[in-house]
C-alpha cells in the first residue's frame, strides 16, 4: 500500500508540478514498479479524457439575453438599493446617491454660477480666490439652501435643510468649487477647486443617473 | 486555461473593468459578463448537468458577483474571485436540493440521458464506431462527475478543466497546497472506481 507522500509523488508527476530532477527520479519508479506504472497510465488516461469531454467553455444558450437579463435586474436592484458605496470611493461618490441628486445638480448649478461670477467679475474680490454665491436654486423643495461667507477663511460654506439623515462614518470634507467644465464628447463634467485643481468627474450612466467616474482623494 | 489571461491586444484589462464597475459602471460589467459567460455556465453545467439551472444559476453568481464587487479588493485574478462565488452558489444550490452525500447517481439530474440502446449493449462489446464510443465515454463521465461531491467535483474542474496550478486552486478554493492534492487523488481514485468498466474494457 502506498504512503501519502507517495500518491503526491505520483499526482505531482501527472500533473505536471515536479522539477526536472523529481520527475527523472520518479520515472525510475515507474519503470521498476509495473503496478504504479499500469495506475499512472490509467490516471493519465482518465486526465485526458475528462479534458477531452468536459469543455472548459461553453456556449451560453440564448446569450444576449442572458447579458440583457443580467442589465435588467442590476437597474431594478439599483432602483430598490437604499444605498451602495464602494469602499474604494472618494467622498464625492455620494453625489451618486438618489437622496443627494438635487444636492448634486445644486453644486454643478453653483459651480456653473461661479463660473459666470467670476467672468463677469460680479462678488469677487480683487486679487482674491474668494467666492460668493448670489443665488441658490434647489429642485427639491424640502431642501432648503443657504451660505455663508467668510473673507477671512475665505471659505463659502453651503448649508442644506431638510436632507436625509447623513451616514454617521461617512467623512466628509471641504472642497471649494469653482468652475466646472462641461466635455461632450465623454458627455462628462469635471469641477475644480480655486487651485484650479480637478476634484471630480461626473457623468451619467446607461440609465441617466448620475455616476461619479473619478475624485481626488479626501484632504 | 489559467485563471488569469493576459488580455488581448486592444482588449480593456479585467482591473480595469473592475474599477469601473465599482464606480456603478454596469456597462463595464456587461462587458465582464461576456467574457466570463462562458466560462461559468461551463463549470456549473458540469457541476449539475442541467441547462435550465445552469443557465439560472450563473445569471446568480453574476449577480452576487456585481453585490460584492465594492469589497472586491484586487488581491486575486477577478476570474478566480469569480469562480468562487459561483462555486458557493452551486454548492448553495446542491445543498438546498439535498443530492449531494449519499453518492447515489440521480438520474433526473442530466437533460442529456443516455440512449436506451446504449444502456443495454453489454460491457464488452465493441461500439459500432468510434464516435459513438467517445459519446458513450463523454456521457459516462459526466454521470461519474455528478456522483462526485461538491468538494470532489471542484477539485476535477479546477484542475482537469481550469487547467488551474496546484497554487492556483488552493487560492481559488481557498485551502492548503496539502488538501488540494489529497482532494485531488480521492476525487481520480473515485472517477477511476465509477470509470472502472469503460477503461477495463478498453484495455
Amino acid at each position: 500500500m502506498k504512503t501519502p507522500p507517495e500518491d503526491h509523488d505520483l499526482l505531482r508527476w501527472l500533473d505536471g508540478e515536479m522539477s526536472a530532477a523529481e520527475r527523472e527520479r520518479f520515472d525510475a519508479r515507474l519503470a521498476a514498479d509495473p503496478a504504479l506504472k499500469a495506475e499512472a497510465d490509467m490516471m493519465q488516461r482518465l486526465s485526458a479524457d475528462l479534458r477531452t469531454h468536459l469543455p472548459a467553455e461553453m456556449p451560453v444558450p440564448y446569450g444576449d439575453f442572458f447579458n440583457s437579463q443580467i442589465q435588467r435586474r442590476l437597474a431594478q436592484e439599483e432602483d430598490q438599493a437604499p444605498v451602495r458605496v464602494p469602499a474604494s470611493a472618494g467622498w464625492l461618490s455620494w453625489l451618486r446617491l438618489q437622496w443627494l441628486a438635487p444636492v448634486g445638480l445644486a453644486a454643478v448649478l453653483i459651480a456653473a454660477g461661479l463660473t459666470t461670477l467670476k467672468q463677469g467679475g460680479i462678488g469677487i474680490p480683487e486679487g482674491g480666490s474668494d467666492t460668493y454665491v448670489h443665488s441658490i436654486y434647489v429642485p427639491n423643495t424640502a431642501v432648503h439652501a443657504s451660505t455663508y461667507h467668510s473673507t477671512d477663511a475665505k471659505a463659502t460654506v453651503l448649508m442644506l435643510d431638510g436632507l436625509e439623515e447623513m451616514p454617521a462614518d461617512r467623512k466628509i470634507v471641504g472642497f471649494n468649487i469653482t468652475r466646472g467644465e462641461v466635455d461632450q464628447d465623454v458627455a462628462a463634467t469635471t469641477l475644480f477647486d480655486a487651485e484650479d485643481n480637478a476634484v471630480a468627474v461626473i457623468s451619467k450612466d446607461a440609465r441617466s443617473q448620475p455616476v461619479l467616474l473619478t475624485s481626488s482623494p479626501a484632504r | 486555461m489559467p485563471a488569469s489571461t493576459a488580455p488581448e491586444p486592444g482588449e480593456v484589462p479585467d482591473i480595469d473593468l473592475v474599477k469601473r464597475c465599482q464606480a456603478g459602471d454596469t456597462r463595464a460589467f456587461d462587458v465582464l459578463v461576456s467574457r466570463y459567460k462562458g466560462r461559468i455556465y461551463a463549470m456549473t453545467y458540469h457541476m449539475i448537468q442541467n441547462e435550465t439551472e445552469a443557465w439560472d444559476l450563473s445569471q446568480e453568481a453574476f449577480i452576487k458577483a456585481w453585490r460584492a464587487l465594492p469589497s472586491f479588493k484586487m488581491d486575486s485574478a477577478f476570474y478566480t474571485w469569480l469562480y468562487r462565488i459561483t462555486h458557493n452558489v452551486v454548492y448553495d444550490w446542491l445543498r438546498k436540493k439535498k443530492i449531494q452525500g449519499d453518492g447515489e447517481f440521480d438520474d433526473s439530474r442530466t437533460e442529456h440521458r443516455i440512449a436506451a440502446g446504449a444502456e443495454a449493449v453489454p460491457h464488452g462489446d465493441q461500439a459500432p464506431d468510434t464516435a459513438m464510443k467517445n459519446a458513450e465515454l463523454g456521457k459516462r463521465i459526466q454521470q461519474a462527475i455528478a456522483k462526485l461531491s461538491p468538494e470532489h467535483q471542484q477539485i476535477i474542474l479546477l484542475r482537469e478543466v481550469e487547467g488551474l496550478a496546484y497554487e492556483e486552486i488552493a487560492a481559488a478554493i481557498p485551502c492548503s497546497l496539502g488538501t488540494v492534492m489529497s482532494r485531488l487523488f480521492y476525487a481520480r481514485k473515485k472517477l477511476q472506481e465509477l470509470l472502472k468498466d469503460c477503461y477495463e474494457n478498453a484495455a
